[in-house]
């Protein structure tokens, strides 16, 4: 009989299932090794590449850098150099580096190194993201007047030095290794594909502690290749991981029931969930829905209809913040804390739509040439929370006459919606932020940016306050003081918080698991989070080893 | 005989899960932000899911959008199979060979990611009712070529049986044919047909559902509500995420005892 059909029900049901299968395997610990997983494989080893957050990982673990900056006061620490000075126009930076200072395989470090470092980092056939920090890579020159000095001659200011010298691993002149040979606190010793990668602490590590014990204090670190998260939990609670960053919101709880000393909620992130309307003027939509998303009102209007606290409850158990602008209050130095942004208000959103020439008949709002207020919101699929947000949001905007249709899509066929083909009505997606410093944003809010996302890639800018928008972030790119900047960045703040481009939702709070075995952890919100200080960690030799 | 009590539990469940919408104060997207989670209640009697949503409203809307979705769709297919196969059975056997090629072609493709990809298509404001027909269609277009081998294969026994003959030789024309013999006796062989693509088609709308391209937001689905399996968190804050899986389970074997009936009788 048709034998085909019937067999395919017992699959099926199997498919839909065997995600929640029990928990593997991790490899074994060696003795005085720290271990967490990492959610998929480095792209690359090389430092100078690395554009993915798996690899940052590495290269922050293993790369020795001349300026590291503090996660908690955002603060430059020398490292490499044991001190740098700036000349007062910013063109010349002069780094003086410590004495003695070896490579894991033991041969001197000098300052041949660090500039082959710098210039390798530079060179347009690297490709690395960090080149472009340096405004015009090619006009930099470096030089070496002895062994212990870097001289770096730019053509002019640049800003965030912390942030840029802590993405340049230095490494030995002329035999790039893929981090097997290092100047930082591991090198790499193992690597297998979708399992782990394997460190090995830098016997030839320049620092040391108060006592003068070599650091780093753990032996190793292994990196499991982990993308099940329920997975990555039950090893945690089963003590084979000493931490989780980044733990899911709605798991918080159960960790914090099983061991409520060890989950941290360490308040708003710096990254940020957003929705937005495509405004491209060449976007593939009718033109009535394109002046409806290039009507101010209109976008301030859905921001007001939207609950945003109600978001931060539900879709994220309480662990987030509900969001006013696109800088965190986290992000202390750079936060605008005199913005007047639009609140939660539904009367005043449906009058609103009323003065902008909306009206409603029945539950369902029209525009005034008769066309139902009808759009799609695109999510990726796979993320619960964003998943609960939209369909809140549709709760919330249709109490304002507006219907709202959910549409997940896996990444690639979103990416190529709004970057491609632009057809697309609204998203809803995340940034996450992974430097404080504004520099990092130019391409979003620059008007000729790729990553401009409600008209991307704009030969002049559409609108005045757009045109104001990118006049104010050139300027506070190269203006020469703190403050300065600090004036023109909350104009941004305050003009984004005015158009609404982007509706900023909440800020996902920074949820940590760390053992309570684990010593010497410092909490941080910015990346790469509790283990920035890695190191002064280890587990506690008290209570025994691994397991 | 033994039918009538799977049939009177599946009627038990469908009049009720009717009588939960007609009754129930509140509709099955309506969200009660101030319970989300919430225990079961005299207002939410199996308690509500993490959006505050009334599980029981949205477990009996799922089961009634699930069991007339794919009822449709398994008659809508059994009609294009036993076409199909019929067809097949009264053609030339050069083209009866080059349908069957056909037929074969379509059962040998990778039909997860043909559904996925034929729902991905699906305009973007399409609404949740919309999409929840578009998806039992689409599994309509493209379960039949089972159906349609098992059809041709007995629709071509039946061609060469005695009466046939002896009904064309009467002077039957081929419509008559097929309405006076064909279609009393295939009937035994249709029934199971539907009886197990009705089930098929409920497990391919819940993984569809479970890969986020079945029925749309807010509309309730096995498919979504099976997704919460996959998060042990919330197994262990309410016992009636389990609620949905256990009907399905149900309800699948309420509906294969009638094409395992119906096969014992054939």
């Amino acid at each position: 009989m048709p034998s085909l059909l019937r067999s395919s029900i017992l699959p099926a049901i199997l498919f839909v299932l065997l995600p929640i299968a029990a928990p593997g395997q991790a490899a074994p610990r060696l003795p005085g090794e720290l271990a967490w997983a990492i959610h998929s494989d480095p792209k690359t080893f090389d430092p100078a590449k690395v554009d993915d957050q798996a690899s940052e990982l590495v290269r922050y673990l293993t790369g020795g850098v001349l300026l590291r900056m503090n996660r908690q006061t955002l603060e430059a620490e020398p490292q490499l150099a044991e001190s740098f000075r700036v000349s007062p126009q910013g063109t010349l930076l002069e780094f003086k580096l410590r004495s003695g200072l070896r490579f894991s395989d033991g041969s001197p470090l000098t300052s041949s190194d660090v500039a082959w470092s710098i210039r390798r980092i530079l060179a347009p056939s690297t490709e690395s993201i960090v080149a472009a920090e340096f405004l015009s890579p090619a006009a930099v020159s470096i030089e070496t007047p002895d062994k212990l000095t870097v001289r770096i001659h730019l053509p002019k200011r640049i800003i965030g030095l912390a942030e840029i010298f802590d993405q340049i691993a230095v490494e030995p002149a002329n035999r790039p290794t893929e981090a097997r040979v290092t100047s930082g606190s591991f090198t790499v010793s193992d690597y297998k594909r979708g399992q782990y990668v394997r460190l090995n602490r830098n016997p030839n590590y320049w620092r040391h502690d108060k006592a003068g014990a070599q650091l780093p204090y753990a032996t190793g670190i292994r990196l499991d290749i982990q993308n099940n998260r329920e997975q990555e939990i039950a090893l945690f609670l089963r003590g084979e991981y000493d931490l989780i960053d980044n733990l899911p919101p709605d798991y918080f709880r159960v960790v914090a029931q099983k061991s409520p000393q060890s989950v941290h909620d360490l308040g708003a992130s710096l990254g940020t969930e957003q929705m937005w309307f495509n405004q491209a003027p060449g976007a593939p939509l009718p033109e009535f829905e394109k002046a409806w998303f290039q009507n101010r009102s209109f976008r301030v209007a859905v921001s007001e209809a939207i609950h945003r606290a109600d978001l931060a409850r539900i879709a994220f158990d309480g662990h987030a913040t509900p969001g006013t602008g696109f800088i965190s209050p986290a992000n202390k130095i750079w936060h605008n804390d005199h913005l007047q942004y639009p609140h939660e208000n539904l009367p005043g959103a449906i009058q609103l739509l009323a003065s902008a020439g909306f009206h409603r008949f029945g539950n369902q709002l029209w525009d005034s040439s008769g066309h139902a207020v009808k759009f799609s919101l695109l999510i990726n699929a796979g993320n619960p929370a964003r998943q609960k947000m939209a369909t809140m949001i549709q709760q919330d905007l249709g109490a304002a006459g507006m219907q709202v249709t959910i549409v997940a899509l896996d990444y690639p066929a979103l990416i190529e919606r709004l970057l491609h083909k632009q057809d697309y009505e609204a998203c809803l997606l995340g940034l996450a932020v992974v430097q404080p410093d504004p520099s990092f944003g130019m391409n979003i809010w620059l008007s000729s940016g790729e990553n401009h996302q409600w008209n991307p890639s704009q030969k002049t800018p559409a609108t005045p306050w757009e045109a104001e928008i990118d006049k104010l972030m050139l300027a506070q790119g190269s203006a020469a003081s703190v403050p300065e900047r600090k004036t023109a960045f909350d104009r941004v703040q305050q003009i984004v918080a005015d158009q609404q481009p982007f509706i900023y939702l909440v800020y996902p709070n920074a949820l940590q698991a760390v053992s309570p075995k684990l010593r010497g952890v410092q909490a941080s919100i910015v990346s790469p989070g509790p283990v920035w200080a890695i190191d002064f960690m280890r587990r506690d030799p008290g209570q025994g080893g691994a397991r | 005989m033994k039918k009538r009590v799977p049939a009177a539990l599946l009627l038990l469940l469908l009049v009720t899960s009717l009588g939960v919408l007609w009754l129930a104060p509140d509709n099955y997207a309506f969200q009660d932000r101030d319970a989300t989670m919430a225990p079961a209640s005299v207002r939410h009697w199996t308690g509500t899911d993490e959006l505050g949503r009334d599980r029981t409203v949205r477990v009996a809307a799922a089961l009634l959008i699930g069991l007339t979705g794919a009822a449709a769709a398994a008659a809508v297919t059994t009609l294009i199979a036993a076409s199909f196969g019929l067809l097949a059975a009264f053609s030339p056997a050069w083209a009866a060979a080059l349908l069957l090629f056909l037929g074969d072609v379509f059962l040998s493709l990778p039909w997860l990611f043909l559904l996925m990809i034929a729902r991905s298509m699906l305009p973007l404001t399409a609404s949740p009712l919309e999409t929840a027909i578009a998806t039992f269609l689409v599994l309509a277009a493209l379960g039949w070529p089972a159906c349609a081998r098992a059809i041709y294969r007995d629709a071509s026994v039946l061609r060469s049986a005695e009466w046939m003959i002896q009904g064309r030789a009467s002077g039957l024309r081929t419509g008559q044919l097929i309405r006076l013999h064909l279609v009393p006796h295939l009937r035994p062989l249709l029934m199971p047909q539907f009886f197990i693509c009705v089930p098929a088609f409920i497990v391919a709308e819940a993984n569809l559902g479970a890969l986020g391209l079945g029925v749309g937001e807010p509309m309730p689905s096995w498919g979504a509500m099976l997704l919460e399996l996959d998060n042990s968190a919330l197994l262990a804050r309410s016992p009636w995420v389990y609620l949905p899986i256990v009907l399905l389970v149900v309800v699948l074997l309420l509906v294969e005892s009638f094409a395992t009936e119906g096969e014992a009788n054939a």
